[in-house]
């Protein structure tokens, strides 16, 4: 029997659900080897409230999310933290920052008051994840490797090194050579180096690897000029949850 | 084989006549710097380079190959791969040339690598010498690497108004005679090219405060040195030196199975001894956890271990290490105070 597959949006934008859509080359040899049996971004019905694999995109910030992961949680054998928002936070995190009241009042005006909201959560910090996809959005690469490594029963190769080393790979002209700031050397790979690749620095948006020099980074932000709060702005765009934003 | 010589103006109709019959790749601007890559015509060659962000090692040991394709399913099968097209790869450094005769000793090892072996037959170096330092992180002259005396098919020295030619290999003779205006260097070529050297003699200078047929010896006394904790104090762990540096030959292996989950490709990629994940083994064990420990590790390759296993140095002097290194740790320095001296 294929195993059942359900996707669930929690705090979001919905992206990396479309990013599963784009794999278009894909989707007919996935869908010959899973049954989704719920998502919302593709299909009206919910053909089934049984299924082996959930996969979560967004974070938790409410208290209902929280029921409601643990929920899913019960039901599924694997669960999948799906994109950056479930995996580290995200940008949802950047509210943590705030007073909680202050973020209603500027996000829902007068009836500010109606909308519950806990600071931001990932998903492993409220029921237990079993594989993560990173980034904001995920990268189909890394998404097919856990699919297919699901399915075939083997551990996803996801990098746990720094940007840098894709970046150095493909050859670009580092980011910090062209005056410009970046996240690279602390966070985590597995998009190939994308942004730099274009011209742009890394925002982080993958996470940190595990053990990051957070430390020699900041060090290193300040030295190219940054004040103390500037380099803590670069970490909290995504990384708000982690050590390094505190 | 006896040394050449190209006028100036025919250098151009040389690169020519090779473009018409092969692939080339060159040194070409990258950005605000220089990588090497396919050129089409002589105007896209940057004969006037200082040093290349990755070595032309990326020919014969691409950052990521498929050395496997295999099949899953009822009936597994694999096939091994080996991917090989002629080249010629111009414009060639002394350090970079230096780097590819280790790797050519370390790939012929037993057992010997078909990747990178088929890959290096197939290619012609034809190297361009240097006159003076890339920049003030080149220690190339400390690692004997800045004069290039063999591993190359031909070696270009600019002499002003033409280009001394010292022909290496056969196949670098046959390319001269199809495609250049060569003569036979003169006595008088001969004396400038000397006069030549001793111009490069001056304005290459030494960093490393002794002479580096020492540094197995330091290195192997220095195994609790102080200097270890200090670099990993500031180090991120990033990999640029390994991933830049042109003598680096680690790779890990990585298998992707397609969604139809039966055909499936092994990829050899590059790796780092800088990483946190290089030293893991399965159950989970981490035998260089250290960043400390790291860095040792990549010294003593660089600095000890190659030298004593291949009889040619890790370390060519490039300085790519240090160059690309964002928080300035420079080996330099580290082998300088390994000595127990100051930098000069």
């Amino acid at each position: 029997m294929k195993p059942k597959v359900a996707f669930f949006s929690f705090t979001s934008c919905e992206g990396c659900q479309l990013m599963f859509l784009n794999l278009e080359d894909e989707l007919l040899n996935l869908l010959g080897a899973v049954e989704i049996v719920k998502f919302r971004e593709a299909m009206k019905e919910v053909t089934s409230d049984e299924y082996d694999v959930a996969f979560i995109e967004g974070s938790i910030t409410t208290h209902s999310d929280i029921e409601r992961i643990k929920s899913i949680r019960e039901k599924t054998k694997i669960l999948v933290a799906f994109g950056a928002c479930a995996t580290i936070g995200g940008i949802n995190a950047i509210k943590n920052f705030q007073p909680l009241e202050d973020v209603r009042k500027y996000v829902y005006g007068e009836r500010w008051d109606f909308y519950d909201t806990v600071p931001t959560m990932q998903v492993d910090q409220v029921v237990k994840v079993d594989a993560a996809i990173h980034g904001c959005p995920v990268s189909k690469k890394e998404m097919l490797e856990v699919i297919t490594s699901l399915l075939l029963g083997k551990t996803p190769n996801i990098p746990d090194y720094p940007v840098c080393v894709e970046c150095k790979l493909a050859e670009n002209v580092c980011v910090f050579d062209k005056g410009m700031m970046c996240l690279g050397p602390v966070t985590r790979a597995g998009c190939g180096a994308l942004c730099p690749s274009y011209g742009n620095k890394c925002i982080g948006c993958r996470g940190l690897i595990t053990d990051p020099n957070t430390n020699a980074q900041k060090d290193l932000l300040e030295e190219k000029g940054l004040s103390v709060a500037e380099v803590l702005k670069e970490f909290r765009m995504f990384d708000g949850l982690s050590e390094v934003s505190k | 084989m006896l040394p050449k010589i190209i006028k100036k103006d025919d250098l151009r109709a040389f690169v020519e006549a090779l473009l018409a019959e092969n692939v080339v790749v060159a040194p070409t601007k990258k950005g605000i710097k220089y990588a090497f890559a396919e050129v089409d015509s002589f105007d896209e060659v940057a004969l006037d380079y200082n040093i290349t962000m990755l070595s032309p090692r990326k020919y014969f040991y691409p950052q990521n190959e498929t050395v496997l394709k295999f099949k899953l399913g009822e009936k597994p099968s694999a096939e091994a791969v080996v991917e090989s097209a002629p080249k010629i790869i111009f414009g060639m450094h002394p350090c970079d040339v230096a780097a590819t005769w280790l790797l050519d000793v370390v790939f012929a090892e037993d057992p010997a690598d078909p990747n990178y072996l088929s890959k290096r037959k197939k290619a012609v170096i034809i190297g361009m010498n240097c006159a003076k330092p890339c920049d003030e992180f080149s220690f190339c002259k400390d690692m004997k690497s800045y004069n290039a005396t063999a591993g190359f098919d031909l070696m270009l020295t600019d002499l002003g108004d033409k280009y001394f030619v010292e022909v290496g290999t056969e196949a670098g003779e046959a390319l001269l005679v199809a495609g250049a205006q060569a003569s036979e260097a003169s006595a008088d070529d001969l004396k400038a090219l000397q006069e030549w050297q001793n111009g490069k003699e001056k304005s290459f200078v030494n960093r490393i405060p002794y002479d580096t047929k020492f540094l197995p010896e330091i290195l192997g006394a220095s195994d609790d040195s102080l200097v270890w904790e200090a670099i990993a104090r500031k180090c991120l762990s990033c990999g640029s030196c390994n991933t830049t540096c042109p003598t680096c030959y680690c790779f890990t292996v990585r298998d992707e199975v397609a969604s139809n989950l039966v055909d499936g490709e092994r990829k050899r990629i590059w790796d780092s001894c800088q990483l946190d994940e290089f030293a893991e083994v399965a159950g989970g064990e981490n035998f260089r956890k250290a960043r400390s420990a790291r860095l040792r590790h990549r010294f003593n390759r660089k600095g000890k271990w190659l030298l004593e296993r291949y009889g040619k140095s890790g370390c060519v002097g490039c300085g790519r290490c240090d160059r690309n290194c964002l928080v300035k740790i420079s080996s330099v320095e580290v082998y300088t105070q390994l000595a127990g001296e100051r930098a000069k």
